[in-house]
C-alpha cells in the first residue's frame, strides 16, 4: 500500500521521485554491478535505469507487480542493451544537469574505491562472473537473478516476463553450461 | 563438480555488496529535475501520420483517387521515389513502431492493462497503415 501512495505522490509531484531513489537505488545498483563487474558501467546503467523510470512513471500501471519488480525489469533491459552494443555508450552523466560536477566526480571516485576494495574479497565470485559473461544473455539474466540476487522463481518470471516453466528450463540448461565453463577456467 | 554441488556453491559463495553510495543523492536531484527530451521520437509518429492524412484528403476531395491508384500513379512517374515512399519508409515505420511498443511494454508495468493500449494505439495504427501501403505496393 505504501508503494501505491508513493506512486501517487510522484505522479502529483515529480520531485518526490527521490524517495524512490532512497528505497531502490542501492539494490538496483548492486544488481547491475554484479552483472557487469565494472563500477563505471554500473553507475551509468543504473542512472539510465532510473532516468527511464522517472520519464515513464506516469504511465506505470500498478496492477499485479511492484515498483521494485518494474525497476528490475528496466534494469535488465538496460543491461541487455549494454551487452548487445559492443561499442562504448554515451554516458548519461553528460546529459544530466548535475549541480556540482566536480563534487559528483569526487563522490563517484570515492564510491569506486570502496567497490574496488570490496571486490578483491570475492575471488570466487569474479571467476564465476567471468564464466557467466561467456554465456548467452538469456542464461546470464536468469542465473544472475537467481543465484546472485537470491530472487524467487515467481519474481524472476515477473521481471523477465516469462513463464515459470520456461524459467526452470533456462536455469537448468544455463547452470549446466556455466558449470562446464567454470570447470574449464 | 556435480551440478547440485555447483548450484550449492553458487548460493553459498559471498557476493560483493554496495554499502554506501555517496553519489546517490546528487544523482537523484539531477534526475528529478531533468526535462523530458523526446521530441526526436515524435517524428516517427508525425511523418507517417502526415502521409496518412495526405492520402485521406486526396481520397476525400478526389473520389476517383484511391490509395492503390495514387501509389501506381507515382510508380509510373517516379519509380525511385515510389520505392522510397512505399517500400523503404513503411518498413522503417513498422520497425521503429514495433521497437516503441516493446519499450512501452517493458516500461508500462502491467502490459495487459487498458493503460498500455491507450499509450500504443497510435503506434498500432501506423503499423497497420504501413502494412496496407506495403501490400498495395507489392500487388
Amino acid at each position: 500500500m505504501a508503494e501505491i501512495e508513493l506512486l501517487n505522490r510522484i505522479k502529483l509531484n515529480p520531485a518526490e521521485f527521490s524517495e524512490l531513489f532512497k528505497l531502490y537505488y542501492k539494490p538496483i545498483f548492486g544488481y547491475i554491478l554484479r552483472r557487469t563487474g565494472n563500477f563505471d558501467e554500473a553507475a551509468d546503467i543504473t542512472a539510465d535505469t532510473f532516468f527511464k523510470a522517472f520519464r515513464h512513471i506516469k504511465n506505470f500501471s500498478y496492477k499485479g507487480i511492484s515498483i521494485k519488480i518494474w525497476l528490475y525489469r528496466i534494469a535488465t533491459n538496460e543491461l541487455n542493451l549494454y551487452f548487445r552494443q559492443k561499442k562504448k555508450r554515451n554516458s548519461i552523466f553528460d546529459r544530466l544537469d548535475i549541480k556540482d560536477k566536480n563534487l559528483f566526480a569526487d563522490y563517484i571516485s570515492d564510491d569506486k574505491k570502496e567497490y574496488e576494495s570490496e571486490i578483491q574479497k570475492h575471488d570466487q565470485f569474479l571467476l564465476i562472473l567471468k564464466g557467466l559473461k561467456t554465456l548467452p544473455i538469456k542464461y546470464q539474466e536468469v542465473i544472475s537473478l537467481k543465484y546472485f540476487e537470491g530472487k524467487e522463481n515467481k519474481e524472476i518470471s515477473e521481471i523477465l516476463l516469462i513463464k515459470e516453466g520456461t524459467l526452470k528450463s533456462l536455469l537448468s540448461r544455463g547452470l549446466e553450461k556455466l558449470r562446464e565453463k567454470c570447470n574449464q577456467i | 563438480m556435480e551440478k547440485h554441488e555447483f548450484e550449492k556453491k553458487l548460493f553459498q559463495m559471498t557476493k560483493p555488496e554496495v554499502d554506501q553510495l555517496k553519489h546517490q543523492d546528487m544523482l537523484a536531484d539531477a534526475i528529478a529535475n531533468s526535462k523530458d527530451k523526446t521530441a526526436l521520437s515524435l517524428w516517427w509518429l508525425i511523418i507517417p501520420l502526415y502521409t496518412f492524412m495526405m492520402f485521406l484528403m486526396k481520397s476525400l476531395f478526389m473520389p476517383s483517387a484511391t490509395l492503390s491508384s495514387s501509389i501506381h500513379d507515382l510508380i509510373a512517374k517516379q519509380r525511385l521515389v515510389a520505392y522510397l515512399f512505399f517500400l523503404i519508409s513503411p518498413l522503417i515505420f513498422i520497425i521503429i513502431n514495433i521497437i516503441s511498443i516493446r519499450k512501452v511494454y517493458i516500461l508500462s508495468g502491467s502490459p495487459k492493462s487498458i493503460n498500455f493500449l491507450k499509450i500504443v494505439w497510435l503506434n498500432v495504427l501506423i503499423i497497420i497503415f504501413s502494412f496496407i501501403v506495403l501490400i498495395v505496393y507489392s500487388l
